[in-house]
């Protein structure tokens, strides 16, 4: 369990992280989203008590983390599976984690045959794939059996292979009783993975939700509806009518918003239209993320505007670094 | 939830923690061994060459090249701290082990612990190539006892310096140019000052080093009138001050 009370960082005049107050709670994976610059790195590295917060509080299963005795043993994480020294192998990177924390040797053998290393054992970091230097991270990071798991983008660089495994290494990891807290900015894979959902921008708190309620409730879906072509503008005039909103769908046929399926079937019925196709449809994360981020994003590129230095569109400066 | 208990980790695992980081590097290993072999070097050097003054002692010559192994001991203690920076590994290194003050005390007893050893057994082995190689009895030896115990101490005092100045600065570069600077510019800068040459060059490491070696450059005039043992005692007390300033810098900033 993660708590964060009233968490607020704040880096000179700049505030990364204002107020933040969430709970990660144990047997779900819970998905970490925001845009890049909204103060999911920060947070994560309070959490892990790299920063100290400027206000406010952030505890591990009650503790402060930097109160722990055996961390390890406690939370596993993983920030940049990038931060080994090139010339350590991957055996001796987790052996001296091990003895950090009083771990028993045999733990290396065990998440390494876990994250499918074996055979890297006794190859030097600076030679391991990008797959295979997560995999690294993610052994580093189950090498305690921690209760809670923090991981900052577990699956940047992993192939389809890879992001599945890791998928189901984190429900099982969840389902076994842990909490399991992941950041990402692949909105198909969070859908997939997560069960609950913090969202964050400008280092607020946008949402601490179900994954399907995030959706459902934020979701501008409404129906497909098919019909033969010749009845399409009757079934659009029709509904219309009836106080629907009609476009076009990108798969053809209707999109209809404003009225539900079962009564888009009966008026249909009624009025001797054949229908081909009914089928409800639920934006996907991405829509419903895009959509409630887009303001903080604009008001991100309107503070640069007025910055003297900065110039919207150009690469160096546009880019914010990373949430 | 972990399944894993044990003994509570504590300064011990922290020390084997950065053995196992330090011992796992081709990189400080060599830089370890080069702080020893370039004395040896030096001494075989001098004793070949009879690049010796008159008045100088075998000691003083033997070590000539041990203000080189100085420096490298210095670049070592940086490192040590500089190089889980630059590699972003310090991350995972105070997720380990939260106690900052812990963690940078056990670099420096491993630091100094190693140094001592490799600096004890280097200057020991230049002493008595120097003094093999050299003409018998055309130099005073010099008292080698226990002079060495001293300069060993000072490589582990300066290996601590250098770890202090890394924690404190963090950049790589910096750090090196810093410890390269402490150890060099008084000496090169001290004329400038006058009377105060004295005080301004013979506090630093290096006037340390030559008043153990007992080599002719230490003259009164250059390094001051404080003897050896009081010269390692300040350093040793201004490289603690450090470490302790450097330790608080490290509990109270972000990493």
């Amino acid at each position: 369990m993660i708590e964060a009370r009233e968490l607020t960082k704040r880096y000179g005049a700049r505030t990364a992280v204002d107020r933040l107050t969430f709970t990660v709670r144990p047997g779900v994976v819970t998905g970490f989203l925001g845009p890049n610059g909204a103060g999911k790195s920060t947070t994560i590295r309070a959490i892990l008590g790299l920063d100290a917060p400027s206000a406010g509080t952030v505890t591990v299963d009650g503790h402060r983390y930097d109160r722990l005795a055996a961390p390890l043993r406690e939370v596993g994480s993983l920030l940049d599976a990038r931060a080994v020294h090139g010339g350590r192998t991957v055996r001796g990177h987790l052996l001296g984690l091990a003895r950090s924390n009083a771990l028993p040797r045999r733990r290396v053998d065990e998440v390494l045959g876990e994250v499918g290393l074996e055979t890297a054992a006794d190859r030097r970091a600076k030679g391991l794939s990008l797959g295979m230097g997560q995999r690294l991270g993610i052994a580093a990071a189950l090498l305690g059996d921690p209760a809670v798991l923090i991981l900052d983008e577990p699956v940047n660089g992993l192939d389809t292979e890879g992001i599945r495994w890791i998928r189901d290494l984190l429900k099982r990891l969840a389902a076994e009783g842990r909490t399991v807290f992941l950041s990402s900015h692949l909105m198909s894979e969070m859908e997939l993975t997560a069960d609950r959902l913090i969202v964050i921008g400008q280092g607020r708190l946008l949402a601490d939700t179900g994954m399907r309620t995030f959706i459902e409730d934020h979701s501008k879906g409404g129906t497909r509806v098919r019909t033969p072509d010749g009845e399409a503008q009757r079934l659009r005039a029709l509904l219309e009518a009836h106080g629907a909103q009609v476009r076009l769908d990108a798969r053809g046929g209707w999109r209809v918003a404003g009225i539900p399926p079962a009564e888009i079937g009966e008026l249909a019925r009624a009025h001797h239209l054949a229908v081909h196709e009914l089928t409800p449809v639920l934006s996907s994360l991405e829509d419903v993320y895009t959509a409630m981020t887009r303001s903080s994003v604009e008001y991100r590129g309107a503070t640069c505007d007025m910055g003297a230095d900065r110039v919207p569109g150009t690469t160096s400066h546009g880019k914010e670094a990373a949430g | 939830m972990s399944t894993l208990t044990g003994r509570t980790p504590g300064f011990r695992t922290a020390l084997a923690f950065e053995w196992t980081k330090f011992a796992g590097l081709r990189s400080t290993r060599w830089t370890m061994a080069a702080t020893g072999l370039v004395t040896v070097a030096g001494a075989v050097f001098v004793g070949v060459s009879g690049s010796l003054q008159p008045d100088d002692t075998v000691l003083g010559g033997s070590l000539t090249l041990s203000i080189v192994s100085l420096m490298i001991a210095g670049v070592v203690g940086a490192l040590t701290v500089c190089g889980e920076y630059a590699a972003a590994t310090v991350t995972s290194t105070f997720t380990a082990v939260p106690r900052r003050g812990r963690v940078l005390l056990a670099k420096a007893v491993l630091l100094a612990v190693l140094l001592y050893g490799v600096a004890f057994v280097s200057c020991t082995v230049a002493y008595l190539l120097g003094g093999a190689i050299l003409e018998d009895g055309a130099y005073a030896r010099g008292e080698p006892l226990p002079a060495l115990f001293g300069i060993a101490a000072l490589f582990a005092v300066v290996g601590v310096l250098g770890l202090a100045i890394g924690t404190l600065l963090r950049a790589s570069v910096g750090s090196v140019t810093t410890v390269v600077a402490v150890l060099l510019l008084p000496s090169l800068f001290g004329p400038l000052f006058g009377d105060a040459r004295r005080w301004v060059a013979g506090a630093s490491p290096t006037a340390a080093l030559e008043k153990l070696t007992q080599t002719s450059d230490a003259g009164p005039e250059a390094v001051g009138s404080l003897g050896a043992w009081p010269s390692l005692v300040l350093v040793a007390v201004y490289s603690a001050l450090l470490l302790g300033l450097a330790a608080w810098r490290l509990r109270r900033r972000d990493v």
